[in-house]
């Protein structure tokens, strides 16, 4: 999407410029852009770029808080990280909880926007009402959902106990801990995806509708050989957000379980902000912070790619 | 044929409202613990409305929750947030969609690589530049790493784009100077991009729980979430009629946002989420 992005906008601002520098040249040059830029980049740089790249050094260092000293010791951090069991052991979780997210929240929300879609009236209170728990704050709800799973007297094992089973520790059982933040997770953001599938229904002509009843296609046919599809930049879209979403997962983690039981859902975020703030191992926290970052852009760099591929088509 | 049509549209509504069901019961169940009495909360027998109605819970999370100062603590950091990154924001984004000048192509580049950085990644060394210059625990460490945003850069730009060439060549020749053709001719026509960046950055640093919780010691300073998840863990998560009525003060402000300017709203959210 970036070059994408860059490109279209030559284009588009091709002629335009000319007009510029046939007309009143000199206004535009001269230190005006400078003057109105220079304070968001300058921003941007000092707490943005700068710290990525600080980020880098850092994870090359051994920095002491209290001395306020950085002694460099090259790729030592990266290498205790790969041969840490903690660190494979969030890795793992971080995996497990994307996968757990993201499989049910991208399709129930395409579920939701196609069930939406499908009414000819109402749609617009629909929305609205599915699109709340996006609006919610994620501290209030973990601390919700903390409650709706609580051992005792939680909603969850009420309801579980009309059949018999139970109750569950679902927050403090390692197995049942990382799923249980997940649901938080799924409930979030497969009201965002239905917002995102429905913008891409609304997107598809009517053309497209009417030659598909042309076809007789219908149903499940009709979205398997139409819809789906032509939704395909809307699932790139949602599953690489989930997924960004999923690495980034801090609040309900901290509110729900602080890592636990037994570092069961400690994600890497959240032992970078251990190792970081708990034991101010700021070196290590940073070589750590590096490679999820490096996993992030690329994925966000895949999903440009892909992006706009689609739209060049 | 026109009975199976009544089944698939009884199906499909039935389907919507056990996802609205769903959707909405986190919030249902908030509201409902926030004011039943302590046995009626842990009773299994499950009735959506309580029996009694007592709302002493709100203002118990309003004292020792310490929520009145942290909601008007949280005001205030995001309107400063807000009004720098407006400030710093909407000059940029008329530069880079009007103004034609060396190294424009490179800069923008450099504004939409800020975007593929999640702010998590830049917590560790930010929190060391504000413990280098001394500004931990103060209210400057909530604004200053926020005051301006590349996301309301790109978006507001989008949006000055689409000014025809025509309307800024008449400003010129009604003698409307650079400053005054973004005051007066940009920024009204921007307005629904600006609205929706602001909506966004209010979302953001309200609900913000990270880095608040990483540069502030003081009671004073708390924003709503860290104040509610500083109350949970003082209760230690068993007074839940007190901590639900916290966490529904907490989510008003951003929900009531949501339903006044519904549009606005989700255009920012996606927009955000388009390209960050």
């Amino acid at each position: 999407m970036t070059t994408g992005e860059i490109r279209a906008e030559k284009k588009a601002s091709a002629p335009s410029r000319r007009l510029h520098l046939a007309g009143n040249a000199l206004r535009w040059k001269g230190a005006t852009p400078w003057m109105l830029l220079a304070p968001a980049l300058a921003l941007i740089i000092v707490f943005t770029l700068g710290p990525t790249l600080v980020t880098l050094l850092a994870s090359l260092s051994h920095i002491s808080l209290i001395e306020k000293t950085w002694t460099f010791i090259g790729l030592e951090n990266y290498r205790e990280a790969i041969n840490s069991e903690e660190v494979w052991q969030a890795a793992r979780n971080t995996l497990i909880f994307s996968v757990l997210t993201i499989g049910p929240s991208v399709a129930i929300g395409l579920g939701l926007a196609l069930l939406v879609d499908s009414f000819s009236r109402g749609r617009a209170v629909l929305r609205t009402l599915l699109f709340l728990p996006m609006t919610a704050n994620l501290v209030a709800m973990s601390i919700v959902f903390s409650w709706i799973f609580a051992y005792r007297g939680g909603f969850a094992n009420s309801l579980l106990a009309v059949f018999g089973v139970g109750p569950l520790n679902f927050l403090a059982d390692a197995s049942t801990a990382l799923p249980t933040v997940a649901a938080l997770e799924v409930w979030r953001a497969s009201s965002f995806n239905m917002v995102i599938y429905l913008a891409g229904l609304t997107t598809i002509p009517l053309v497209v509708h009417e030659a598909a009843a042309v076809d007789g296609l219908r149903g499940w046919a009709k979205f398997r050989r139409v819809l789906w599809p032509l939704l395909g930049p809307s699932t790139v879209f949602v599953t690489v957000i989930t997924v960004i979403g999923a690495f980034q997962v801090f609040d309900s983690i901290s509110i729900m379980t602080d890592g636990g039981p037994l570092g069961a859902t400690e994600t890497v975020l959240y032992l970078v902000y251990r190792l970081g703030f708990r034991i101010f191992r700021f070196g290590y926290a940073s070589a750590l912070a590096f490679l999820l970052l490096a996993v992030t852009v690329l994925l966000g760099l895949a999903r440009a790619r892909v992006l706009a591929r689609t739209e060049l088509r | 044929m026109i009975g199976q049509l009544r089944l698939g549209f009884w199906v499909r509504v039935m389907t919507t409202a056990v996802a609205i069901s769903v959707a909405l019961f986190p919030f249902l169940w908030m509201l409902r613990t926030s004011v039943a009495s302590v046995e009626e909360q842990r009773s299994l027998a499950i009735s959506p409305l309580p029996a009694s109605f007592d709302f002493g819970n709100y203002s118990a999370a309003l004292q020792e929750g310490n929520l009145i100062s942290a909601m008007l603590n949280g005001f205030i950091v995001c309107a400063a947030i807000l009004a720098f990154q407006l400030i710093t924001v909407v000059p940029a984004a008329f530069a880079f969609s009007v103004l034609r000048f060396r190294g424009r192509s490179v800069l923008f580049l450099t504004v939409l690589s800020a975007l593929l950085i999640p702010v998590q990644m830049t917590a560790v060394p930010n929190f060391l530049m504000m413990n280098q210059i001394g500004l931990i625990d103060t209210r400057w460490a909530l604004i200053l790493p926020f005051a301006t945003s590349a996301f309301g850069v790109f978006l507001i730009r989008q949006q000055m784009s689409t000014v025809p060439t025509a309307l800024v060549d008449a400003a010129r020749t009604d003698g409307l100077t650079t400053t005054q053709t973004l005051l007066r001719v940009h920024t009204p026509l921007a307005m629904p991009a600006i609205a929706a960046f602001s909506l966004f950055s209010f979302y953001v640093h309200w609900n913000d729980y990270l880095w608040p919780l990483l540069v502030t010691r003081s009671e004073s300073l708390r924003t709503p979430p860290l104040a509610l998840a500083i109350f949970q863990q003082v209760e230690l998560g068993f007074e839940f009629g007190k901590l639900c009525a916290g966490a529904a003060i907490v989510t008003m402000p951003v929900l009531i946002a949501f339903l006044l300017a519904q549009r606005r709203f989700v255009e920012g959210m996606a927009g955000g989420e388009i390209v960050g």
